[in-house]
């Protein structure tokens, strides 16, 4: 470390470290919340789930991804090669990146940015484009309309997850995930923007295209949606950003609404894990209770309720703060 | 799709025949503008096992067996219809305990094929976990049935003139306990299911079938009782022992998915009241008809019986020339005058509801295909 | 009665023969012949009484197909088979114009039996693969030789 330190500077030496320690935890997080989600859904279907390998099936997920290393990558003919390639690569690196402002802890984060929030949305928003290439690049009909639905919903849900995220930044006065968590000293963001935190849950669920809202991967209708054309490692790596994003989205909602790292007597950073599994409890819940919402529905529901809910929360959070 | 150019508006998708939600090897040829469904031709055949034919190259037992093999998962209902033609070329007599049994058997079976529908149905729709539960309570069934008819699926259990073998305590009792059962389930299903806003959204005023579509497409079963014609064979056309019962023939009002969707359910409830009652009144008696003849051969002549089977009415075409072979056997399966109204159906819905759509049909393709 | 009701709208058609049926033995409670030719308009009274087409079939005999109709009804149990002697080398006469229903049933007899219907918008295959090159419910055919 001190070698590092030495040879980069501080400031250099701690992001190499934090990504390090970023792709450590994405891969263990995804290995843990694909068994979570498995064990998740077989209890809430009468079904005890894997259980062969290791404690109640818990290295199964990485007899999974030893498998799914090993198999051979499929190129079917006829994709545009380059971008075929190159979109599992696009849809992982943006979700990597999101985990350098999110603070852990107290001292745990890697860089606290004034433009935190921001960046992490940037981020997101990157993902419908490695989508779209993937979709648009494996030349197969279910793949374009499960890319073209994704950019379509992935838009649509965007704004509204916005609006909603800035009442508690107007509430705070700052983009920097670490001062949002310092003004929760007193009480939570939910208790006192409890509509911004059930909609933001619900874009959420839409943004990292889960069931009900799982429309860019239906399937009963696309068949596997976007990946329908990937095989092996590659569509490892969609899987993998899915789960990870599911962490990321989870993660802001602990951030704005939950207190972060806040609690007594643990040590923040387990805080900060427990409310967040929490959330990803929540929305597999959803996923293994809801059917699945039409596209059209969806689209409407966007536009039609949530944008308008978000803004009036909006209006009504600076109404109060001018007033104040 | 690139090479069609950009001048053209439409483009082919090919649903199926591997499809996850076309229930089998059922292939439809969408022509679509972006989401939106222009022309939708099913295709079918792809299971063609020629049922028709093999029944013109053996003898009228040794068909029975492929009688469990058109609709697998209302097998007994199959049995029955075959059974009832020919014993009425042969003028047999089925004695009132056997009909009690075929009652109970089949009204079993029609349920545990309901319920597979609803699961899968919901399935289509994006719910991952009813057919999981539903898969649960017809394991029950699955194993009642067993004891008597001596298998799980394709059930080969009525013969001419009764049934071969008799129905014990443990069965009649293991039936009892499981309507117990399947009631407090059915609330269940109501919370999770019936009540649950998505899916109100996804099945309302979604493909609706008239009352006059009913008419010239010779729909039968669910699909016209979701549009609320009253029309039930067990009810219009008694057979074997139903008119000994008391049910009720569930209509829906519209004719839309959730229409089709409560009747169904509705159904399994009308069913479990039938057997409750065939249990309770349950004669003593022989199960077999006497002098069944060992060889059989009718006389001249042709016969049609049907039959409400899960879908709509199995109809069972017999033409007999007085040999040992049939002359002809038609099977009128439910699911093929069924899935022709689909092509009408599907103009102008996205492919979600095309799927919301077949799966409301409850088609079973190898008994189209036949 | 809706035997008498059919009876009488088809009184006007002067068919080859209305008769009640012995519903107990053949589960017909009237059987028709009419002639090919006339099916449409058969067709067309059976459903101006509220009939619906509930199975088409043919049977090959010698000297010809004989195609089966069965109508049953929604409102009164009343099934009505209707025949129509098809000689071999003829064509049927489709009707779904009047039931679009027939379509299906009429191609899957085309596809079994080698029968033509004319007028029939859409005669293809429904059940064998497009390119076969037999009729399998004809009697002639040979299953040995369609498997070699």
């Amino acid at each position: 470390m001190e070698f590092l330190t030495q040879m980069l500077g501080a400031d250099v030496a701690r992001m190499v470290v934090g990504l390090i320690a970023i792709i450590a935890l994405v891969s263990v997080n995804a290995l843990f919340l694909i068994w979570m989600e498995r064990k998740v859904a077989a209890h809430m279907q009468l079904r005890p789930g894997p259980m062969e390998v290791g404690w109640h099936g818990a290295v199964q997920t990485v007899a999974d991804a030893v498998k799914l290393m090993g198999k051979e990558l499929i190129t079917p003919t006829d994709v545009d090669r380059p971008v075929y390639h190159l979109a599992p690569i696009v849809i992982f690196l943006p979700v990597l990146l999101s985990f350098l402002v999110i603070p852990f802890s107290q001292t745990l984060i890697i860089r606290d940015m004034n433009v935190g929030v921001l960046l992490i949305l940037a981020f997101a928003s990157l993902t419908v484009l490695a989508i779209l290439m993937a979709g648009w690049a494996s030349n197969n009909k279910y793949s374009v309309l499960g890319a073209i639905r994704s950019v379509a919903q992935t838009v649509a849900y965007e704004i509204p997850l916005l609006i909603t995220l800035m009442s508690p930044i107007l509430m705070v006065g700052s983009f920097s995930l670490a001062d949002i968590v310092a003004a929760q000293e007193r009480y939570w963001f939910v208790l006192t923007q409890p509509l911004a935190f059930i909609l933001y849950i619900v874009c959420a669920t839409a943004e990292t295209n889960r069931a009900p809202f799982d429309l860019p991967e239906a399937e009963s209708e696309l068949v596997a949606g976007f990946h329908t054309e990937y095989s092996g490692m590659k569509f490892g790596l969609f899987f993998l950003a899915e789960y990870t994003n599911m962490f990321i989205v989870s993660a802001l909602a602990t951030i704005f609404f939950l207190g972060g790292w806040r609690g007594p007597f643990l040590p923040g950073i387990f805080w900060f894990l427990i409310k967040v599994y929490a959330i990803i409890f929540l929305l597999m819940w959803f996923r293994w209770t809801f059917p699945r919402v039409r596209f059209d529905q969806l689209i409407t529901f966007a536009w039609k309720i949530l944008i308008p809910l978000a803004f009036a929360n909006l209006l009504i959070t600076a109404l109060i703060m001018k007033l104040r | 799709m690139l090479e069609r150019g950009l001048e053209e508006k439409t483009y082919v998708l090919n649903l199926g025949p591997q499809h996850p939600s076309t229930h089998g090897v059922l292939r439809v040829e969408l022509e679509m503008e972006g989401e939106f469904i222009t022309k939708a031709d099913p295709d079918i055949g792809y299971g063609h096992r020629g049922h028709e034919h093999m029944a013109e190259n053996r003898n009228y037992q040794q068909f029975l067996p492929n009688l469990g093999r058109v609709d697998y998962l209302h097998a007994l209902a199959y049995n029955q219809c075959y059974c009832m033609a020919v014993e009425k070329l042969l003028g047999l007599k089925v004695p009132e305990r056997a009909e009690f049994i075929r009652v109970i058997t089949g009204e079993m079976n029609r349920i545990s094929s309901h319920l597979l529908w609803l699961g899968a149905y919901l399935l289509d729709l994006g719910a991952f976990t009813p057919i999981l539960y539903c898969f649960d309570d017809r394991e029950h069934i699955l194993d009642l049935l067993d004891r008597v008819t001596g298998s799980r699926l394709t059930y080969c259990y009525y013969r001419f003139g009764g049934v071969p073998q008799d129905i014990d305590e443990e069965f009649v009792a293991g039936t009892r306990e499981f309507i117990k059962r399947l009631r407090t389930r059915f609330r269940d299903y109501d919370n999770l299911v019936t009540k649950n806003v998505i899916f109100i959204h996804r099945t309302r005023d979604v493909g609706i079938i008239t009352q006059e579509q009913c008419l010239e497409y010779g729909l039968t079963g669910p699909m016209v009782r979701g549009s609320g014609i009253p029309y039930d064979i067990r009810r219009s056309e008694p057979y074997s022992a139903y008119p000994l019962f008391d049910f009720e023939i569930p209509i829906g009002s519209k004719g839309d998915i959730l229409d089709r969707y409560l009747v169904r359910v509705k159904e399994m409830e009308q069913s479990l009241r039938i057997i409750e009652q065939a249990l309770n009144k349950l004669p003593e008696g022989p199960i077999m008809a006497e002098k069944v003849p060992k060889r059989i051969k009718p006389a001249e002549g042709e016969v049609y019986a049907a039959v409400e089977a899960a879908r709509g009415e199995f109809g069972c075409y017999v033409v007999s020339q007085g040999e040992v072979k049939p002359y002809r056997i038609k099977l009128r399966v439910p699911s093929f005058a069924n899935l022709s109204i689909l092509p009408e159906l599907s103009v102008d819905t996205l492919v979600a509801d095309l799927v919301a759509i077949l799966g409301s049909i409850d088609v079973v393709v190898p008994e189209i295909d036949r | 009665m809706l035997k008498d009701e059919i009876s009488k709208a088809l009184a006007p058609l002067k068919l080859e023969r209305v008769e009640p049926g012995d519903y107990d033995k053949t589960g017909y409670h009237l059987e028709v012949d009419a002639a090919p030719e006339q099916m449409p308009e058969v067709a067309q009274a059976l459903k101006s009484t509220g009939c619906f087409l509930d199975s088409l079939t043919a049977l090959d005999f010698p000297e010809a197909f004989h195609v089966v109709y069965h109508f049953s009804s929604f409102r009164e149990l009343c099934r009505t088979a209707v025949k129509a002697k098809v000689p071999k080398g003829k064509a049927a006469v489709t009707i779904c114009r009047v039931y679009p229903g027939a379509n299906w049933y009429e191609r899957e007899v085309y596809d079994l039996f080698g029968l033509k219907f004319t007028g029939h918008p859409d005669l293809r295959r429904i059940l064998l693969p497009f390119d076969a090159d037999f009729h399998p419910l004809r009697k002639v055919f040979e299953t040995e030789k369609a498997d070699a």
